[in-house]
């Protein structure tokens, strides 16, 4: 049994005077993959935006409630965030490599947060992380080239090494697959798979085969409230609430 | 350096590049209300002018009419030894030099201000009143307080003898202000008391309806053509990259392009709002152009597909339904070109508008001036009273450009629909 | 007498106009016959065929009328045996037969004079006349041809839409013969400049002092004369001084402006966005000839006054004055293109920035602005080639003096002030002096031309990437 790594607990979250997430109490361990599920719109991306303070961007946004990582509140004011983003990375759904060259991509994060000083040592990060994304191979020759030059999938993989290359404890991931196609997806679950090992993984996903395929725990949301949350077998074998149950047999969408 | 260290300088950072962003807005907003003050500051007492109690005695003799004078007899007669007169009775002067040094006190109108008394009422004939005779350039700038009354003698304009009339008179209670009509009825004068903006605010005008009645015909019908009728071709391509370029061409190319074409070949006389109209109108094409095309270009397309679908031809569905729909943005934009038209200068310059001119033109084929030429004619002069007369023209002008610019800007929030 | 003609024209198409739709009406009715169109395009077509003709000759004619009937009259009053040496000369003798004609010369009238002025008002009649009939040849040309057209029930309506549409395309050709005019009235008089002054000595001199070239007539230029004009015309102060000046306003406005820019994209709250942006946008309304003159009475002396007091030798015409109030002036175009350009970043680049844990002003450091480059490039360009053209903050507040300084305390001169102390004065348009400022204007032209078209390519390529 996995330790618990991110507790959120009575989460609210509003868009002004819209409430997005009512009184989410949700638990994820450590180097698993959660998935989170439920129809378009449900809270989900709202939730896990919440677990890097992603919503503070957004300026009518307001979070009330708790959510800690390894027992240390993040939704306080005086949090530096900058630091917490270190440590809890971000995959979106659409890919968004910078405008820059491959390795700088890579390198961007780590010279920020002073992680690489020398040529050499930037150097290691880049390919070590690129590794870890299973995209070196594919790049190695050209790190000088554009990152936006990249297909779909390859531009997903290097958003994941970016997102690695400060070596973050936790990955979030915002339905990464969805601009993918269906060979590009597979790669990027295998990938998911191999980097559970050393990461805290939550991934929000559309496709229920794919909360299958990649997850231990799986979570159901529905309008903001998270219905039920379970090892990902029982949640899709035999649900205790009946709404999952109705959504994972396709009653709704 | 240690990771707290690190992360302190990265705040700090943060900090500081916030801080110049809001020290730049701030600075920009500070110029904006340092230049505003500046000009506000030296233009606001041009619109009075200092005047002197002056007891005028129309004695009949020395003017040399008869009784019952008709209208031509008065408007015929010689008033100036009335005026000296009347003037020299205001304070005991003795000797040549004094006298005169008392007389140019006033203005040189001073004659004709008393001349037109007499005129407006003719009963005065031999009777005394009080008028409040225009001051001098240099005593009114005195009076308003811009004069340095310490510098020694011989570096001043106002002897000492002068300044001991005008402290007498002050202590009297002789010296008043009255408001400045001279400045907006009169035209430009080699005397800063008797400078006015009449002629200029004239010219100005005439060049601006002109500059509208060519400008905003010509610049509609070629957005419509532009964006509703042209084919997608060269040409087409070719006049749009020309309408671009025009927007961005120096405005002194379009004054040598008046010069040579309007002056020199067609031979349109100088110096008139005509000409200015049409140099104007050049330079405002493009910016009509523009804002045209954008309003025309945001009609959706269901408005015309819904006027064709009944039966209209393509034309009657571009100027029944579209053109319609585009004109407050159009109109919008006219506003503001002209706004633009009307602080131009350089162009005006190199049409000849710097020659000196007196009179009020009273068609667009006078010669002329316009309100920023004015402005520009007057800083170059030394006196210190076409400071004052300099920055009210540009009081003038700033009120006109802030209420068209409003305008614009309300036409377009007001009858503007937005699409989306 | 012009007034007049159109006057009748006008009237006369205006009748035509009801006549055509009345007629049309009737004979429809009476033949019961199906008519093309409804009977007021009729009207129009009749409008349009009668008065068009007649105006655009009549255009055409009053625009070179005049110089015809110039230089007819100077050969007469050569002929006469009228000497001149030069155009200047002919001129004047041309005005002076003009005036006589009119009736308001003052002065005495030699024989040459009142016969060349006899046959003036010959010729003007000749040409009045012929103007008339010609017109009226015209507008009974063009009424016959439309009522012959109306008379075999033509689709009015798409005649007189095929005529509204050439109208259109008209219009819109104004912008070409405007650029036409312009290239034409630089190049006709710099070529004069050019086959006096070589343009090697013009692009490469050194020195600019056109008061030397007294010369009126330039085919009378000897050796020794040219020898010494040659050195009169030198361009490179002029463009030292005009990128001198620019590049001090760039040095205020482009700070400014960027961070301006920035901080009400990125910063910014609405509200202060939506009250700070359109004030700064005053800085561009405000006419340039404020400017000068503030520059010119309070900024240039305000630095000498300080200058003197810190033991400086500034002119109270200094470039920095003039730099300074000309980088104020551009602000705002920096300011406001960069921040449009900076908002159209997509946010998702700076989400991908912040989910990493960068700063938000690392994030514009090394996100944004990088990605908003071209654009921002393009609006600095843009903003160049404004402070190039600038001429009444420059006329007022900086100096005529053509040196090579790069002291801005010191007061230099630029390209649009020399053009305009030039062609303020008397002009005798054959003068190298008065065609130097035309050379002047041609180089500007290019100059400009080239800088804009940089600058929209990249801010094209911008868009091109992101939207």
């Amino acid at each position: 049994m996995s330790d618990i790594k991110i507790r959120s607990k009575n989460l609210n979250v509003y868009y002004g005077e819209k409430q997005a997430l009512f009184d989410v109490n949700l638990d994820l361990n450590e180097k698993e993959v959660t998935a989170l599920i439920g129809p378009s719109g449900c809270g989900k991306s709202t939730f896990i935006r919440c677990i890097n303070r992603m919503n503070d961007v957004i300026d009518i946004c307001k979070v009330t409630g708790n959510i800690e990582i390894d027992g240390i509140e993040i939704n306080d004011k005086n949090l530096d965030v900058v630091s917490l983003r270190e440590r809890v990375g971000m995959v979106f759904q659409k890919p968004n490599p910078f405008p820059k060259s491959i390795y700088d991509n890579i390198s961007y994060g780590p010279k920020i947060h002073g992680k690489g000083e020398s040529k050499d040592e930037l150097d290691e990060i880049v390919e070590s992380s690129l590794r870890k994304a299973a995209l070196w191979e594919e790049v190695k020759d050209r790190l000088d080239e554009p990152g936006t030059g990249l297909s779909g999938g390859q531009q997903q993989r290097l958003c994941i090494a970016r997102a690695i290359s400060v070596n973050p404890e936790v990955i979030l991931m915002d339905e990464p697959c969805s601009a993918l196609d269906p060979i590009a997806t597979a790669k990027i679950e295998e990938l998911i798979d191999e980097l559970k090992t050393a990461y805290t993984i939550v991934i929000v996903t559309h496709s229920m085969a794919q909360a299958v395929r990649v997850s231990q725990k799986t979570g159901f949301f529905h309008l903001g409230k998270l219905i039920e949350v379970g090892e990902t077998e029982k949640i899709f074998k035999n649900p205790d609430n009946k709404m999952t149950q109705d959504y994972i047999t396709g009653r709704f969408g | 350096m240690t990771k707290e260290q690190r992360l302190k300088k990265r705040h700090s950072a943060e900090k500081r590049f916030r801080f110049y962003g809001l020290a730049s807005i701030f600075i920009a907003l500070l110029f904006v209300v340092i230049l505003v003050h500046n000009i506000f500051s030296k233009g606001s007492s041009a619109f009075m002018k200092t005047a002197i109690n002056v007891d005028v005695f129309f004695d009949q003799e020395l003017l040399g009419i008869p009784n019952n004078p008709s209208k031509e007899q008065i408007s015929d007669a010689d008033l100036y030894d009335v005026a000296i007169e009347s003037i020299l009775k205001v304070y005991p002067a003795s000797g040549l030099d004094q006298e005169n040094a008392l007389i140019d006190l006033f203005t040189i109108d001073a004659e004709i201000e008393i001349k037109k008394a007499l005129i407006k009422n003719p009963n005065l004939i031999g009777k005394t009143i009080t008028l409040e005779i225009t001051a001098s350039d240099d005593i009114d700038q005195l009076h308003k307080g811009n004069y340095p009354r310490e510098l020694p003698e011989d570096r001043r304009r106002i002897s000492d003898y002068q300044l001991q009339i005008y402290d007498t008179l002050v202590e009297d209670n002789k010296i008043v202000k009255n408001f400045n009509t001279y400045y907006f009825q009169n035209g430009d004068s080699r005397d800063p008391e008797l400078a006015g903006i009449g002629g200029a605010l004239v010219g100005s005008f005439y060049s601006i309806i002109i500059c509208l009645l060519l400008a905003f015909p010509v610049a509609v019908l070629a957005s419509i053509y532009l964006e509703e009728f042209a084919p997608k071709n060269k040409i087409t391509d070719f006049i749009e990259i020309n309408i671009n370029n025009l927007a961005a061409v120096p405005s002194i190319v379009y004054g040598l392009l008046a010069l040579q074409i309007l002056l020199a070949t067609i031979q349109l006389p100088r110096s008139t709002a005509l000409v200015a109209g049409i140099t104007l109108a050049l330079m405002t094409l493009p910016r009509i152009i523009i804002p045209c095309r954008a309003s025309l270009k945001a009609v959706p397309p269901s408005i015309r597909e819904g006027a064709l679908a009944v039966g209209a031809s393509k034309f009657q569905s571009v100027f029944h339904h579209v053109v319609p729909l585009a004109l407050p943005g159009t109109l919008s934009g006219t506003i503001i070109g002209l706004a633009q038209a009307l602080g131009e200068t350089a162009p005006l310059i190199l049409i000849g508008m710097v020659a000196f001119v007196v009179d009020i033109p009273s068609t667009p084929i006078d010669p002329s001036s316009s309100l920023p030429v004015q402005v520009y004619l007057w800083s170059e002069s030394a006196e210190r009273g076409f400071v004052e007369k300099t920055s009210a023209t540009i009081m003038m002008l700033l009120s006109f450009l802030i209420v068209m610019n409003f305008l614009a800007v309300y036409l377009r929030q007001k009858f503007e629909k937005r699409w989306n | 007498m012009n007034f007049v003609l159109i006057f009748l024209i006008l009237i006369f198409s205006l009748s035509l106009f009801f006549y055509g739709r009345s007629k049309t009406k009737s004979i429809s009715i009476e033949q019961n016959i199906k008519l093309n169109a409804l009977p007021k395009f009729y009207g129009y077509y009749l409008v349009l065929w009668c008065s068009i003709p007649a105006l655009v000759f009549l255009l055409i004619w009053s625009l070179f009328e005049p110089t015809i009937i110039k230089s007819i009259i100077i050969e007469v009053a050569a002929n006469q045996g009228a000497i001149f040496n030069d155009k200047n000369e002919a001129n004047l003798i041309y005005e002076k037969i003009k005036a006589i004609h009119l009736g308001t010369y003052i002065g005495d009238i030699d024989s040459i004079l009142r016969e060349s002025a006899l046959s003036y008002a010959k010729f003007i009649n000749l040409f009045t006349n012929s103007k008339i009939v010609l017109i009226f040849g015209i507008v009974i040309a063009s009424v016959i041809y439309s009522l012959n057209k109306i008379k075999n029930n033509n689709k009015a309506r798409d005649d007189v839409e095929v005529i509204l549409k050439g109208l259109l395309f008209v219009s819109s050709l104004i912008a070409i013969l405007t650029t036409l005019g312009i290239i034409f009235s630089l190049l006709f008089e710099s070529i004069k400049f050019f086959s006096v002054i070589n343009i090697f000595d013009y692009l490469f001199g050194t020195n600019w002092s056109p008061q030397k070239a007294f010369v009126n007539d330039a085919s009378l230029i000897t050796e020794a004369e040219y020898a010494e004009l040659k050195d009169a015309f030198g361009f490179i102060p002029l463009i030292a001084g005009t990128s001198f000046i620019a590049f001090i306003a760039m040095l205020v406005a482009v700070p400014v402006g960027l961070f301006s820019g920035i901080y009400m994209a990125e910063y910014a709250s609405s509200k202060v966005r939506r009250v700070s942006k359109p004030i700064i946008e005053i800085l561009a309304g405000i006419p340039t000839v404020v400017y000068g003159f503030f520059a010119a009475l309070t900024v240039g002396p305000f630095f000498r006054q300080v200058g003197e007091n810190l033991g400086l030798t500034v002119s109270s015409e200094s470039a920095l004055a003039a730099g300074l109030i000309m980088g104020i002036m551009i602000i705002p175009y920096i300011s406001s293109l960069s921040d449009d350009v900076i908002n159209s970043v997509p946010q998702s680049l700076r989400d991908g920035s912040y989910a990493i844990g960068a700063t938000k002003s690392e994030t514009i450091k090394k996100v944004v602005i990088p990605a908003a480059l071209p654009g921002i490039i393009g609006s600095v360009l843009l903003a160049v080639s404004r402070a190039i053209g600038e001429t009444m903050i420059v006329v007022m507040a900086a100096g005529l003096a053509a040196n090579l300084t790069i002291n801005p305390l010191d007061s230099t001169t630029t390209i649009t002030t020399q053009i305009v102390m030039i062609l303020v004065g008397d002009q005798e348009f054959d003068s190298p002096k008065t065609q130097s400022a035309f050379a002047l204007g041609l180089t500007l032209f290019i100059a400009t031309l080239i800088l804009n078209y940089i600058a929209q390519r990249a801010v094209k390529k911008y868009r091109e990437k992101y939207d």
